[in-house]
């Protein structure tokens, strides 16, 4: 199912497609992604609403609809001992990471109890106890930090644990990106390079950020296998990713993984009257047809395995779960001023010997 | 005399030139499809084309860098910042490669490139949407650095600054953009405001604010109120703190007697410290009180209301030391 261009750079056995890991997956796994994918949606959905109401004040909303079968099949092969870095597409990744969903909320309304204790904006925040690691604005510099984060995993002997990163197509085009996918293929760090793919930098299209029109092709100058996959197919990006894991964890080192999609709405949600007008609306309903998630569960119900009743759209326990979020994010305290001045140094001890 | 917003006169000031001088081109991110994410250039590419109003990848060292080949074969670039917090990206090509360029030429290539774009808080922006560095460039030689305060200045300054045939640094501000209007002289009268001037919006007797950007606007709203208490206030807009206009600051010390140096960036290895150091040396004996100076905290800007508003310089903060300043 999945679409594959393969590259020179890789091995024998990479040239075969990746084993349908996904036969694996149990019931109870694929209803978990069901929902999740639904989770993505109602995040999103819910923020454009309230941004709209005005009970959501401050900061821009970056939303992920159409791309939530990346979300999904990239981090569902996770474990915990397992880094990942979402960036500002990615919101919904930090709660299937593991943060409790009000936090992530916390964070979009800049309350003392977010991750960031209002401090930060976002995606901009990480725990490093769940295996979340940090981001700031600045595209593509997740990488070079998620190098050095595979290479304390491989100084602690950690080699079962692997690093993934998003970047979108347009953030491949920066330096940072380059020197670090090029520094983690010449160590062959455990590190898979997840290129959300969805055609647009904000208004500019795919061949002004990739002058080739396919990311993976980067891959061969950075000694690694470039994979793209349908990114609107959650088990084709499951396939994928798991099998990056795999490559990963028995050192042979990082994967860039193409996932193809499209952003259906605007950069952000102050971009929705533009971004039917710098592209065509035609091709925008064009993907909007390949919605990712009636696509997964006409798979699901053809599989014979489900019923129609097992797969509510939405399900209500997301709604509920969302709402819930929200209500316990808005009434959360605000940061007491004086806070912004904490935290800009460690004031501990340090290491003394 | 055309009214417009702070954005609409750094625009007009662009087309303008770009319809002067064919060696003006612009290029950034978003910049011809969109017009900026701004707006700031939009309708540009209808007008001038592909060629000259260049969509860039996400890649700021290639924007800067591409800026400063084309200026040494003589052309004219505007590169555009999308904010300007990410010419940190480009951090190298502005200081190493443009800053130098003249002076590692022996005299023989002029670098006449502006790098433009969004800057300041007040807006909810956070850490890397609000910055206000001028400082990290204002130790660099051979850059240039202009802050407009109005729309008017804006425009003036941006003509200067495309003209000029050094590497200047534009600030705009973003909660300027198109909160303030101002009357833009016609082109025909070929108004600019020279880089170097600092201008007077409001004369005074008994204490000096010396700022620029966003802060004029706070210094002119705080001296309105103390106008109330009795307390005369001259606002200095620096409008280009690199090159520095000392000798309107210092009459102005000279007459005042008591000075206060206002800016929006964090106060530690700020440009007013450089400012104030300055006073000292040339006006230490003008003083009545000591040089106060009004700033950031040195934290960064973050996200949350509270908290931007606790690191920023408030009106409030510029009233209470003024008051300071005048009962010393
Ligand atoms: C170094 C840098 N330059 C510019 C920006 C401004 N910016 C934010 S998002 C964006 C477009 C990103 O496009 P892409 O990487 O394709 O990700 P997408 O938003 O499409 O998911 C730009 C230019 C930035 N954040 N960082
Ligand atoms: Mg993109």
């Amino acid at each position: 199912m999945s679409a594959k261009l393969k590259n020179r750079a890789e091995t024998e056995e990479d040239q075969q497609a990746a084993p349908s890991y996904r036969d694996q997956l149990t019931k109870d796994d694929l209803l978990e992604m069901y929902r999740r994918m639904w989770l993505a949606r109602l995040f999103d959905e819910t923020l454009y609403d309230l941004k709209k109401k005005g009970r959501l004040r401050r900061g821009n909303v970056y939303g992920s609809r159409g791309q939530e079968a990346i979300l999904v099949g990239t981090t569902y092969p996770l474990r915990a001992h397992d880094f990942v870095s979402p960036i500002h597409r990615d919101m919904p990744a930090f709660h299937f990471k593991g943060m409790p969903l009000e936090q992530v909320m916390a964070q979009v309304w800049g309350k003392a109890t977010a991750p960031t204790r209002g401090k930060d904006s976002w995606s901009h925040m990480g725990d490093i106890s769940l295996g979340l690691i940090h981001s700031t604005s600045m595209l593509g510099s997740t990488v070079p930090v998620a190098c050095g984060a595979a290479w304390a995993l491989k100084l602690d002997g950690k080699g079962d644990s692997v690093v993934l990163t998003y970047n979108g197509e347009g953030a491949t085009a920066t330096g940072a990106f380059h020197e670090g996918a090029n520094f983690a293929g010449v160590h062959k760090l455990p590190l898979i390079l997840v290129i959300e793919n969805n055609q647009y930098a904000y208004s500019t299209p795919l061949e002004l950020n990739v002058p080739t029109g396919r990311v993976a092709d980067r891959a061969i100058g950075y000694g690694m296998p470039g994979i793209v996959v349908d990114g609107n197919d959650v088990l084709a990006v499951y396939d994928e990713t798991y099998h990056a894991f795999e490559r990963a964890r028995r050192g042979d080192g990082p994967t860039l993984i193409e996932c193809v999609t499209y952003r259906v709405q605007g950069h952000a949600d102050h971009d929705e009257t533009r971004a039917r007008q710098y592209r065509p609306v035609e091709e925008i309903e064009e993907w909007e047809a390949k919605d990712p998630l009636p696509r997964f569960r006409n798979y699901l119900l053809g599989t014979g395995n489900f019923s129609e009743a097992e797969l509510p759209e939405p399900p209500p326990e997301v709604v509920r779960q969302i709402h819930d979020a929200v209500e316990i994010a808005i009434n959360s305290p605000d940061p007491e001023p004086a806070t912004a001045m904490e935290d800009i140094y460690d004031e501990s001890a340090g290491v003394s010997r | 005399m055309r009214e417009m917003t702070y954005l609409e006169a750094i625009r007009t000031a662009l087309w303008e030139e770009m319809e002067r001088d064919s060696n003006v081109f612009v290029l950034g991110e978003d910049i011809a499809r969109l017009g900026g994410a701004f707006g700031v250039t939009a309708g540009f590419r209808d007008r001038f084309g592909d060629d000259r109003v260049v969509d860039t990848p996400i890649a700021e060292t290639a924007i800067v860098g591409a800026a400063v080949g084309a200026a040494a074969l003589g052309k004219r670039p505007v590169a555009e910042m999308q904010f300007i917090d990410f010419i940190s990206c480009g951090f190298d090509q502005v200081v190493n490669v443009a800053a130098t360029f003249r002076y590692r030429s022996g005299g023989q290539v002029s670098m006449p490139i502006v790098v433009r774009g969004p800057s300041g808080g007040y807006v909810g922006g956070s850490l890397y949407h609000s910055q206000q560095f001028e400082a990290w460039f204002y130790h660099v030689p051979g850059l240039k650095i202009a802050l407009p305060a109005t729309a008017e200045d804006a425009y003036g300054l941006m003509k200067a600054a495309v003209r000029d045939n050094n590497p200047v640094l534009f600030y705009e501000h973003k909660f300027l953009y198109r909160r303030i209007k101002g009357n833009i002289p016609s082109p025909e009268t070929d108004f600019i405001v020279p880089l170097g001037e600092a201008s007077i919006p409001r004369k005074g007797d008994d204490l000096t604010i010396v700022t620029y950007g966003a802060m004029v606007h706070f210094a002119l709203d705080a001296a309105k109120a103390l106008e109330q208490e009795n307390i005369s206030v001259e606002v200095i807009d620096l409008r280009t703190i690199k090159p520095l206009d000392m000798k309107t600051v210092l009459e102005s010390v000279r007459k005042t007697n008591r000075v206060m140096v206002l800016h929006e960036a964090p106060k530690t290895g700020g440009v007013g410290g450089d400012i104030a150091a300055r006073i000292a040396e040339e006006a230490f004996m003008d003083l009545d009180a000591p040089i106060a100076r009004v700033a950031a905290r040195d934290s960064f800007v973050p996200f949350a209301e509270p908290l931007e508003k606790y690191v920023l310089p408030s009106v409030d903060e510029i009233i209470e030391t003024a008051r300071r300043l005048h009962k010393f």
